[in-house]
């Protein structure tokens, strides 16, 4: 039997050994993708709008009806003074107050300009900004309707009408799915070797490894390609239930999301050999793991996009080889890209793979 | 030279030196050039922090010597650590086996690390192998110390080793599975192995052909254990009394002594060079000067372990 062949049964005995490990890498991709979209939706509806309509005329009202039919907003029952609705947003009932002043109808009939106030609650900033900004959009769409119809401008006012491609419901789910199908290649490809290693140099094994006439090379091979298969099946059940759940990647493209997944699996597997060569313990593997995990995750775009990050970040972002597969990932089942669109994709990421597998290698070597 | 010996001398150790930190003195540092014979038992004793294990991972290659090298049936250990491997048994202090996989799933993988098949080499661990042979299918993990000990010891025996490196291989074992680990070690030894075994049990010690003492690094005597014991030279006296842990301060506190240490249920005392004193003299002194009660006071026979001792002095 060759080496490599017994080192692959050993790995897929302990494996099985005991039931929990073959539960995780079922029940990880299964919860992450079934879960997550669900819960961490980051739509914005159902804003709980307070009006503290002070002008009480037929206008007025058109113009709370007019938010409510929005869809947006949710309008409770207005109050009669702003430190009422203060009050109201203090004890979280209300996300947005929405400030009608005295005199508002009178003031637009003899042509004056009129100012509405608007308050958001930004401890939820992103319910804070964007409901601010819907709301705005509404009130302006509804001034320059009554300016045009009334007659007092004849200019019909620039209006922007955004159109949302690829995603058209601004769908948050679809920006998420696809980024969890990178936190399963992170957590199978990355984690499961490199604690898989630094688990024999706890228990000692790898002494009576060093100590038989077993290659590293193979040693190391056979983990690598081992929890390189688990990483594909963890990835392909993400990739089922994206299509089947979501109905992702329904345009084709399987071929460039395998052979990404791929190319980012020899990533993490060479990054979690160099982590495995600088910790001693489970603990250290682990922590150290979870640091550039989590910048991996949080810095790239895997969750909030690249664009809106400070622009100093934004350069960041193409050290990270996580950018280049997510953008892959998106790409392809968002807008059906194919290898010619995303060749600068593809060749940054087997760079990086090239790059830290290399690293790994020489800081293994480093080592004795 | 090393070479031409080889057949008599599986192992040659040459002046090994290996240093972990750079102020530090070195962990090994062994000036003289140390021939271990086929088929012999030789014995590593020393205190914690001796050097033992760092020259034990030095033959087994784990850890390159800072300079001095050591042949293992003729091949250097600098150079030829892939071939000694095949030729090498090695079974460090701490269980080092997958505890997750079966008794018999361990003993399979170190057969095959190894080329080997478990019933080609069979007859060397049966004798082992026969009592753990119940708890094939029990994950390693979950057996007791004595039988992770025999199953170690099986999986660094299955590819039929010349030479076999035995790292505190009873610390934490039951006294009869001490006795069985040593009955299974004269086994191998008749059988032409050649064994090297550190040990912190005087006892075990005294079943070996020779003993290398050793401490800071350094093997202070090497002799068989009759020997060391002859070579003591220095008058040894059992003292007891009804208050033992006053005796020993006392006992301390006198000119004639040189040496005082607990030894079973007596103390120990090293009498200095010329001493013109006698068991007798001794009790009196006791009695009188430090009025202990119930003195009994004999002269005794040097063990091993009171060389021991004594050697820490030096």
């Amino acid at each position: 039997m060759s080496p490599f062949r017994y080192l692959f049964i050993k790995e897929f005995k302990q494996f099985m050994s005991n039931p929990f490990m073959p539960m995780v890498l079922v029940l990880l991709p299964l919860l992450l993708m079934l879960l997550v979209p669900l819960a961490a939706n980051m739509e914005v509806r159902e804003i709980k709008l307070t009006v503290v309509d002070r002008d009480c005329s037929a206008l007025s009202a058109r113009l709370v009806d007019r938010i409510s039919k929005s869809g947006y907003f949710r309008a409770g029952p207005s109050c009669m003074t702003y430190p009422q609705a203060m009050e109201k947003m203090r004890k979280g009932e209300a996300d947005i107050i929405l400030e009608i002043p005295y005199g508002m109808e009178k003031a637009l009939e003899s042509g004056k300009d009129m100012e509405i106030y608007i308050a958001a609650n930004a401890v939820n900033s992103t319910k804070g900004s964007i409901g601010g900004g819907y709301l705005s959009s509404i009130v302006s769409d509804f001034s320059a309707e009554l300016s045009g119809r009334e007659g007092h401008d004849a200019s019909v006012p620039l209006k922007i009408v955004p159109q949302y491609r690829y995603n058209p419901h601004l769908d948050y789910r679809l920006f998420m799915v696809p980024a969890l199908m990178i936190v399963v290649i992170i957590l199978v490809g990355g984690f499961f070797p490199t604690l898989s290693i630094v688990s024999e140099k706890e228990n000692g094994t790898i002494e009576q490894i060093n100590v038989s006439p077993v290659r590293k090379r193979d040693f190391i091979l056979s983990k690598v390609l081992f929890y390189g298969i688990l990483g594909v099946f963890a990835f392909t059940l993400a990739i089922l239930i994206a299509h089947f759940v979501y109905g992702l990647a329904s345009h084709g493209g399987l071929a460039e999301i395998y052979v990404g997944a791929m190319i980012f699996l020899v990533f993490m597997a060479g990054f979690g050999l160099m982590i495995s060569n600088y910790s001693e313990t489970m603990l250290q593997a682990v922590f150290m793991m979870l640091f550039f995990v989590l910048i991996f995750m949080l810095m790239s775009g895997i969750f909030t996009p690249v664009s809106s990050m400070e622009t100093w970040s934004q350069y960041v972002t193409y050290a990270l080889p996580t950018r280049y597969f997510v953008n892959i990932l998106r790409a392809v089942c968002l807008k059906g890209s194919q290898f010619s669109d995303l060749a600068f994709d593809y060749a940054m990421l087997s760079g990086f793979a090239v790059v830290i597998n290399v690293l790994a290698v020489v800081t293994y070597r480093k080592q004795r | 030279m090393a070479e031409s010996n080889s057949d008599r001398f599986p192992v040659v150790i040459d002046g090994l030196v290996k240093s972990y930190r750079k102020n530090a003195p070195p962990a090994v540092n062994l000036g003289e050039r140390v021939e271990i014979g086929r088929g012999e038992l030789f014995g590593i004793i020393g205190p914690d922090g001796a050097g033992k294990t760092t020259l034990f991972r030095m033959l087994a290659t784990l850890v390159t010597p800072d300079s001095g090298t050591a042949f293992i049936e003729g091949t250097d250990i600098r150079s030829g650590y892939r071939k000694i491997r095949t030729l090498l048994g090695y079974m460090p202090g701490r269980f080092s086996l997958y505890p997750d996989l079966s008794v018999r799933e361990n003993l399979d993988f170190f057969a095959s690390v190894f080329g080997k098949d478990i019933d080609e080499n069979y007859s060397l661990i049966g004798g082992i192998y026969d009592r753990l042979k119940p708890f094939e299918k029990r994950k390693a993990g979950k057996l007791s110390g004595g039988m992770k000990q025999k199953l170690a010891l099986c999986c660094s025996l299955i590819h039929s080793p010349s030479v076999l490196l035995l790292d505190e291989p009873t610390t934490g074992v039951d006294p009869s599975s001490r006795r069985e680990l040593w009955e299974n070690l004269a086994g191998l030894k008749e059988s032409g192995m050649t064994i090297i075994v550190s040990t912190a049990y005087m006892d075990e010690a005294d079943r070996c052909d020779r003993v290398a003492m050793m401490k800071s690094g350094r093997f202070l005597t090497i002799d068989s254990p009759e020997d060391i014991i002859s070579k003591f030279g220095k008058r040894l006296l059992a003292v007891r009394s009804d208050e033992m842990f006053r005796l020993l301060r006392d006992l301390r506190s006198m000119d004639t002594v040189s040496r005082c240490y607990t030894f079973g249920d007596s103390h120990h005392i090293v009498l200095k060079q010329g001493a013109g004193v006698t068991a007798g003299s001794i009790a009196r002194e006791l009695t009188e000067r430090f009025s202990h009660t119930g003195v009994e006071v004999r002269e005794a026979e040097a063990t091993l372990e009171d060389c021991y001792m004594n050697l820490e002095e030096k």
